[in-house]
């Protein structure tokens, strides 16, 4: 194929109907993807993934799932025997848990009260800065229809000397 | 050296400002509420703790103890629910921990006092993570005739919330929990708190 | 006997010495520096390199001392009493200096002042210039202040208590894999050497040449140190999986944040710094990023090293805290105030012309990163707040983080996959939806194949998706930069910066893969019986014991799918007395399988506990990891003509030559021939 070819069908393959396509694929794909099914959950699976939400209660930082600590080793059988019970959800696991040993082993703080403050904070944190670039650009909107000042100028008449200095030091 | 911008005039601000139509400067207001910020997490460093305490609250104070159902070293059933009556202590214990071994002397007093007493305590010592040979061997080696409890699947030491040991716990003739001590204990604290109790149920 | 105590004695003497010598010369260094710049005294300020050199000597000699002390067994000093052990190999013995706050303090120092060496000699002819000058008074300040610390709260050449002959040697965990060699230094040379552009930030600041020089003169140190530093965290994420034996690389633990929050800004910078060096704007925002990457070096070491945050890495609590969140509000007040005192020279001139621009692209990567720093860092001191406000203890732990990073991770990959296509100043929706093609059918390529080897969930396969996006993006800019100037193509901050990417990519798809779709299982092993799980079969050899001069412990060795033998074991350390699982990994290209022995087995025993983890993708990380290096490297050669920094610059103009007609090359290309605005 020669290239006037090659670039008149890339081209037009890159018209909507491309995009279209791609996004229909895309669509699709993901909806196979998550409603597929993750196959069952073994009971294996389960305590790990309930031990990973606990701390352990005596270690620096460690998670049960991690810690080989005896608390940890302890807890870790506990979990076991509710699982395999199989009448209490992983929440009620974890507050039966958080009930015995305090609030230290949990991992993941509450959404209530004081401690929200760690979910909210950093959506807050998001939104502010999200809404200081929106001024941000409004601001630079406003000062692009404007002229260079003097004060500008020098700055660039400054820059250019530095220029050749900077050539010499790097020759040198 | 020649340098055009390395000597610093300050030139008056306001001139820039004035010939720009430059909206009202926001910049300072962002710099103090970060200063604010820093301050404050500064203020928070300072006063932080350095030391871990741990606590002897725990929400089984004041309630019926968990069920503890298990045996002894020797072979012997024991259920808690059965020992409704008489006064309780659970002493959890491992023989590797040092506090647990220099507590056992005391231990051993308390029990020895409280089995002389007609309505004396019953003491009992839970085995915390440690292979029955080496329990064993320390009774063996150190003395101490009372009933220890196993607690292989660490059931006991879950329901009761106990992390660490040595950790000692009073219940009462009802099966109510009264009270938690963490770490290590005497027999004057023990029979002390026990008085205290007796006398004021 | 008295021998022994007099080479004790040496020792500590020497490197106290030493230390003292090196904190007299810093402070020289820093003094006859300014008084250099306030005279006007060019030979006074030439003659500062000596100071330089002073400094430098000092630190390597304190360490090499400590070194000769670990090796020779020197009892008589404290901390080789602590780390010292008379039966530990010789690696980890050399390596037992970092294993505890004084070696690591010292190993810090060592860096330090080989920076502070490698400034005055790569700036020997300009030692005169103010900004130089006050950039080597930065060092030399910063150098005073670990100088005071290893002579004081972290002093590692103390005598210990008499008659000792012997110690535990290093934490357990600290000497059984060779990536205790190389973890250490390599994190630090990262973590430390943010401190050069911190020091031509403050110097650009205190001389008010706030202009675009001094970041071409530390671009590379930037670079340099970035590059280090990801090499270290991911190292470490190594280490983790090989040692720790729960099979992860990354837990969140306040350490390991402290070694990301750093990375996080740095990244920030290395990224919105080619905003200032391009158009000359986001001065003050580039100073308070190098400016907060420097200081939460400094914090994250409070944090961690003073016993106020719990850690598995944390050493013993010393007095050290006090200096060093001193130091953090040292560092605040002066650069707050200079950024301040300089607000008028800091304007910029210039705009940002559209939010759809690669400028504006730099800025929400800056903004994605900067909160997430926020993030990180809340989540880390949040305890310590809930502590000092409401006298509670809380845990905030990986799946905190692990849930706030999703939304964090995703954006950034949409964002890696857009920015590199966009053009400077504005871009068009046509220019978009033409650049964009390619790379958004690698995205849904992506997609597709993970599917097809039965890939489920939605945020994983969003990540693939963008991952592949964000990789085509990359891609297309090395294609066409390389058919364009062949091998050259890939040389240079553009071309070098998207391989970095590939390898973020490689990495990021890699983690996604390892942590949503790893399997395990408790399985009881029976000799001679060989059991099945996850399409392998594993059967147990036998439960043997083993001793060593200085453990002892059980390992069960395990042949996977009839091949070789896999022996993973639990270690007991005489010293230390407690069990340290050791992990058994089978590395493949698609799968690891991650065998750990649980508690419970026992020698001679016909039958073992043993937990079985079938990885995906690990491999990758480790590769991604390699590839962000070897396009850091690449990075940091500069093209074939060098921009000068305060050269004009606009959008390219599109190339005769270029296949795809209305389609220039990628942007920001150091040697793209380019057009220069009247």
């Amino acid at each position: 194929m020669s290239r006037p070819t090659t670039r008149a069908l890339n081209a037009s393959l890159k018209r909507w109907p491309g995009w279209l396509l791609l996004v229909a694929v895309v669509v699709v794909a993901l909806a196979i993807g998550a409603t597929r099914s993750s196959g069952p959950m073994t009971d294996g699976d389960r305590i790990d993934s309930i031990a990973q939400r606990l701390a352990c209660p005596t270690c620096d930082g460690e998670s049960v799932y991690e810690s080989q600590a005896s608390a940890a080793r302890g807890i870790k059988q506990q979990i076991k025997r509710f699982v395999e019970e199989g009448t209490s959800t992983d929440g009620q696991i974890i507050q039966y848990i958080q009930t015995q040993f305090g609030t230290k082993t949990l991992l993941v703080p509450n959404a209530s009260g004081f401690d929200a403050l760690v979910w909210a904070l950093p959506a807050f944190a998001l939104v502010v800065s999200i809404a200081g670039l929106t001024v941000a650009f409004r601001r630079w909107k406003l000062a692009s229809d404007t002229v260079p000042t003097d004060d500008d100028r020098a700055m660039v008449a400054a820059a250019l000397a530095l220029e050749g200095e900077l050539e010499q030091a790097d020759g040198s | 050296m020649p340098d055009s911008v390395s000597d610093p005039a300050p030139e008056p601000e306001v001139l820039a400002d004035g010939a720009a139509p430059s909206p009202r400067r926001v910049a300072p207001f962002v710099v103090a509420a970060i200063a604010v910020v820093i301050a404050g997490l500064f203020w928070i460093l300072i006063g932080a703790n350095t030391s871990e305490s741990d606590t002897a609250d725990s929400p089984l104070l004041g309630r019926p103890a968990p069920v503890v159902k298990t045996t002894t070293l020797d072979g012997q059933p024991f259920d808690l629910q059965r020992r409704k009556g008489s006064w309780v202590v659970l002493n959890f214990f491992n023989s590797t921990c040092v506090p647990c071994v220099q507590e056992h002397g005391e231990l051993a007093k308390f029990a020895q006092e409280q089995s002389q007493l007609g309505d004396g305590a019953e003491f009992y010592t839970v085995v915390w993570d440690d292979n029955r040979g080496a329990v064993e061997k320390f009774f063996a080696d150190n003395g101490g005739s009372w009933p220890v409890l196993t607690d292989d699947d660490a059931s006991i030491s879950v329901a009761f919330g106990v992390a660490k040991v040595p950790e000692t716990w009073v219940i009462d003739p009802y099966g109510v929990v009264v009270y938690r001590l963490i770490s290590g204990t005497t027999d004057d604290q023990l029979t002390r708190l026990i008085t205290q109790a007796k006398a004021g149920s | 006997m008295y021998a022994v105590q007099l080479a004790a004695g040496i020792n500590g003497t020497l490197g106290r010495s030493v230390l003292l010598i090196g904190l007299v010369c810093a402070t020289f260094g820093a003094l006859a520096t300014v008084y250099g710049i306030r005279t006007n005294d060019e030979r006074l300020l030439r003659s500062t390199r000596r100071y330089a050199w002073g400094v430098a000597a000092a630190g390597v000699g304190a360490f090499l001392v400590m070194e000769r002390a670990l090796i020779q067994r020197d009892w008589s000093l404290k901390y080789v009493q602590q780390v010292g052990s008379a039966d530990t190999p010789f690696l980890f013995n050399v390596t037992a200096i970092w294993s505890a706050l004084e070696g690591s303090i010292l190993l810090w120092l060592v860096v330090l002042v080989g920076y502070t060496a490698v400034i005055a000699h790569r700036f020997r002819r300009r030692l005169s210039d103010p900004l130089v000058a006050w950039a080597l008074v930065v060092m030399f300040v910063v150098c005073m202040f670990f100088f005071v610390l290893t002579l004081g709260p972290a002093d590692a050449f103390t005598a210990g208590a008499l008659g000792v002959t012997s110690g535990p040697g290093p934490n357990p965990l600290l000497q059984n894999h060779i990536l205790v060699l190389f973890h250490p230094p390599i994190l630090y040379l990262g973590y430390v050497g943010m401190t050069v552009p911190f020091a031509f930030a403050i110097a650009a600041l205190i001389t008010g040449r706030v202009g675009e020089r001094w970041l071409s003169e530390t671009r590379r140190f930037a670079l340099f140190a970035w590059g280090f530093l990801t090499v270290g965290i991911i190292l470490g994420g190594w280490w983790s999986y090989e040692v720790l034996g729960w099979s992860g690389v990354w837990g969140w633990d306040p350490v390991e944040n402290a070694s990301l929050l750093p990375w996080l800004t740095g990244t920030a910078y290395i990224h919105s710094v080619l905003v200032q060096e391009r158009r000359g704007m986001l001065r003050v925002w580039n100073l308070t990023l190098l400016v907060s990457t420097f200081a939460l070096t400094i914090l994250g070491t409070f944090l961690t090293r003073s016993g106020v945050i719990k850690s598995v890495h944390a050493f013993s609590n010393g007095s050290i805290g006090p200096y060093l969140l001193g130091f953090f509000g040292l560092i605040m007040v002066v650069s707050l105030g200079l950024i301040a005192w300089r607000g008028d020279r800091l304007r910029s001139p210039g705009a940002i012309d559209s939010p759809l621009s690669r400028e504006g692209a730099f800025l929400a990567n800056n903004v994605l990163f900067t909160v997430f720093a926020f993030v990180v860092l809340l989540g880390t001191v949040f305890p310590l707040i809930v502590e000092a406000l409401q006298n509670r203890t809380i845990k905030v732990g990986a799946p905190y983080f692990e849930r706030l990073s999703i939304p964090f991770g995703i954006t950034l990959l949409f964002l890696m996959a857009v920015a590199p296509v966009l053009p400077w100043r504005k871009a068009s929706a046509e220019l978009l939806r033409d650049r964009l093609f390619w790379p958004a059918w690698g995205g849904a390529l992506a997609i597709i194949v993970p599917l097809v080897f039965g890939a489920h969930g939605l945020a994983p396969l969003l990540a693939f998706g963008l991952g592949g996006f964000a990789a085509g993006a990359a891609l297309r800019q090395l294609v066409l930069a390389t058919r364009r100037q062949g091998w050259r193509g890939l040389v240079g901050r553009a071309n070098g910066g998207m391989i970095v990417h590939i390898g973020v990519i490689v990495v990021a798809v890699a983690l996604v893969a390892s942590t949503s779709y790893t399997h395990s299982s408790r399985l009881i092993l029976e000799i001679g019986k060989p059991a099945t799980y996850g399409g392998h079969t594993f059967e147990l050899v036998e439960v043997q014991s083993f001793t060593t001069a200085r453990s002892n412990g059980i390992k069960a060795p395990i042949r996977i799918d009839g091949g070789k033998a896999y022996a993973p074991a639990i270690t007991k350390f005489t010293n230390f007395g407690t069990n340290i699982p050791t992990p058994s990994v089978r590395s493949g290209v698609l799968n690891d399988i991650y065998l750990t022995l649980e508690s419970g087995a026992k020698a001679g025993a016909t039958s073992a506990p043993v937990k079985v983890f079938i990885k995906p993708l690990i491999i990758w990380l480790w590769i991604g990891g390699a590839l962000m290096v070897f396009g850091t490297l690449l990075s940091a050669f500069p093209g074939r003509r060098r921009r000068l920094p305060t050269q004009p610059t606009s959008a390219p103009v599109p190339l005769d030559d270029d296949p795809d007609p209305d389609n220039p090359d990628g942007p920001d290309n150091d040697t793209t021939r380019e057009t220069v605005d009247a």
